[in-house]
């Protein structure tokens, strides 16, 4: 496979992968860190771990943002790091997607705004589709109020309607509820749910303790 | 709406500075690049006479009184090559003078008129009349002759007046049929001969090269020392200051029609220069601004940026702003500075048109807006694209 970006991604493969600044003391527990890990289309991973063991690195890494790991990441048989700047813009919009936890909105625009933004480069939803999740995450009335002047706890739900707007094979979710209550967080994990399963896509999720709350017997639990 | 958000962290006072100073040097730039177009098409409607000069030794005092070498007056040839190797000479040319005896004779208005007189020959192509009427061959039965046009204004305004003569027409002067009488070395003969031509460059009366070579060997003593008394040469950089350094140096006298023309154009030349360089630094200096301003203002947007490319923008839409934004300012600049030129200009067209300027100034203050702009475009877009690389992941 010579272009992943082109078509569905089906694995993504962690061999001997070690963040630079960690050393081998670092991940002795670690079922990712330098093992063999593949993350396979259509299953759904928990990850969980205390802070600081690497996780917002692995979904960098991944997403391709940063490459400063040693080891290969594979999807599937093309080592990442051969990837273009273009074939890498592509990979974001069709085939991974990424909710960062620092959530990266843009603060002067609008909540729909920022979720536009990155639909109309992929015209993956319709405006209704939006509005919709909008309000089945009890955010319908802030639409049109800025960024800047949300709730973490609403831009969490904004930035993750922007990772719905697109299609993917993996959704990376890095700490998606930290901010959220119990019933919202079951809101997001069956709209993200519903949407992945829809896709046959995976979903990839990371915690420190308050984890998304997916169907216990569809997920893998991972400590990293 | 990428645009919209890049858009708001342009700082206006940055690229207005950018704008106001590449202009003002543009302008400065464009306004002497014209002018001295100008100054340059006015010099050449005047004529090319002020591009030879006319070169003799001094005649001294001994020599008038004939104690002097016999040859003192004329060239060597090492003088000619020294001559020819100077940077601001084109072409250097020997007058040949005649060896032999000549008189001129002309039935005109029912009187005849007879007068001794002399030629000099130079090579064919500093010759200023028609190529067809100025060849000379064994075939040939009239000789064509050329005369300085200050000769015709000083028989019409000095003797026909003084005479009750006729003035004559430059037209007039060349249908009158003349008769030349050539006498030496035991030989005489009579030819008809023309006036073909009138030169404001050469100052003598000449004949063809070919004529005078056949004449002085037919008429004219072999033993005569035949090098060059006078050398015409072409100038390659009329109104140089190291001509007149040069003919002082080696002693030597020059006649020039109007090298006061070429002199002008020289120091506008070197002021239109000197005023273009100001301008081309206060150009070069305004580009730093532009680069430093798109330099902060990638910087500003930093964060924006990544996080544009992280939502799977490519590169090259998150620049396309800022380059559109780069096209969109040189453009503006480009147009600007070529109308405050082309107005700018009108101040001295008006004066220099009379003076016979041709009107060519839009074009030379157009092409290079649009080389000058068009590299500084190229430039900020590729530094642009290399800090938008460096700053995306």
């Amino acid at each position: 496979m010579n272009e992943p970006a082109q078509m569905s991604l089906s694995r993504i493969s962690m061999q001997n992968v070690i963040p630079d600044v960690f050393s081998t003391e670092d991940v002795r527990e670690s079922q990712i860190w330098l093992r063999d890990f593949t993350f396979v289309r259509g299953c759904h991973y928990l990850i969980e771990a205390a802070s600081g063991s690497g996780k917002s690195s692995m979904c960098s890494f991944i997403y391709r943002n940063r490459s400063d790991y040693r080891g290969t990441i594979g999807f599937d048989r093309r080592d990442a790091k051969s990837l273009t700047s273009d074939e890498i813009s592509r990979l974001r919009c069709r085939n991974i997607s990424l909710l960062p936890q620092e959530l990266r909105l843009f603060g002067e625009l609008t909540a729909i705004d920022n979720v536009r933004l990155k639909n109309r480069l992929t015209s993956h939803c319709s405006d209704e589709r939006i509005m919709a999740m909008f309000d089945r995450l009890g955010i319908g009335n802030l639409v049109d109020r800025p960024a800047s002047r949300l709730s973490i706890g609403q831009m969490q739900r904004v930035a993750l309607i922007r990772a719905l707007c697109q299609p993917f094979d993996f959704i990376l979710l890095d700490e998606p509820v930290s901010h959220l209550d119990e019933r919202n967080n079951s809101i997001v994990a069956s709209l993200v749910y519903e949407t992945a399963e829809a896709l046959g896509s995976s979903i990839i999720a990371t915690s420190v303790g308050n984890r998304l709350l997916l169907p216990e017997d569809k997920v893998n639990h991972i400590r990293l | 709406m990428i645009s919209a958000l890049l858009r708001k962290n342009i700082s206006i006072w940055q690229l207005a500075a950018y704008t106001i100073a590449c202009l003002t040097g543009l302008s400065i730039l464009l306004i002497s690049i014209t002018f001295f177009a100008d100054i340059r098409s006015v010099h050449e409607a005047s004529g090319r006479t002020s591009d030879y000069i006319t070169l003799s030794k001094p005649v001294t005092l001994l020599a008038a009184l004939g104690h002097g070498k016999s040859d003192s007056n004329s060239f060597t040839g090492e003088e000619i090559d020294s001559l020819a190797s100077q940077p601001w000479v084109a072409r250097v040319g020997e007058f040949t003078s005649a060896d032999f005896n000549i008189s001129a004779s002309v039935e005109f208005a029912g009187r005849g008129l007879s007068t001794a007189l002399f030629f000099e020959s130079l090579p064919d192509e500093f010759i200023d009349v028609d190529p067809d009427l100025w060849s000379f061959g064994s075939s040939s039965t009239e000789i064509p002759i050329m005369v300085p046009r200050d000769y015709l204004a000083l028989y019409n305004f000095g003797f026909a007046a003084s005479r009750g003569m006729p003035r004559l027409s430059e037209d007039l002067i060349k249908q009158i049929p003349l008769r030349i009488a050539m006498s030496g070395n035991g030989n005489f003969d009579i030819m008809p001969a023309r006036i073909v031509g009138l030169s404001s460059r050469i100052n003598t009366i000449a004949v063809p090269d070919s004529f005078m070579r056949a004449a002085n060997d037919r008429y004219g003593d072999s033993r005569n020392d035949r090098r060059p008394t006078r050398l015409i040469v072409e100038l390659s950089s009329p109104g140089d200051p190291a001509i007149a350094r040069w003919i002082a140096d080696n002693n030597l006298e020059s006649s020039s029609g109007k090298s006061t023309s070429g002199q002008t154009v020289y120091i506008a030349g070197i002021a239109s220069a000197v005023i273009g360089s100001i301008g081309m630094v206060i150009a070069v200096l305004s580009v730093l601004i532009l680069l430093m301003s798109i330099f902060l203002l990638v910087q500003k947007s930093s964060d924006k940026i990544r996080n544009l490319t992280l939502l799977g923008y490519r590169r090259s839409q998150v620049a396309s702003f800022y380059y559109r934004l780069i096209v969109v300012i040189n453009g503006v600049v480009t147009v600007a500075a070529t109308v405050i030129c082309l107005g700018v200009s009108q101040l001295w067209t008006g004066a220099l048109g009379d003076l016979g300027a041709n009107g060519v100034s839009c074009a030379y203050a157009i092409i290079p807006a649009i080389v000058i702009m068009g590299s500084v475009t190229a430039v900020s877009i590729a530094s642009c694209r290399k800090i938008i690389n460096k700053t995306a992941r």
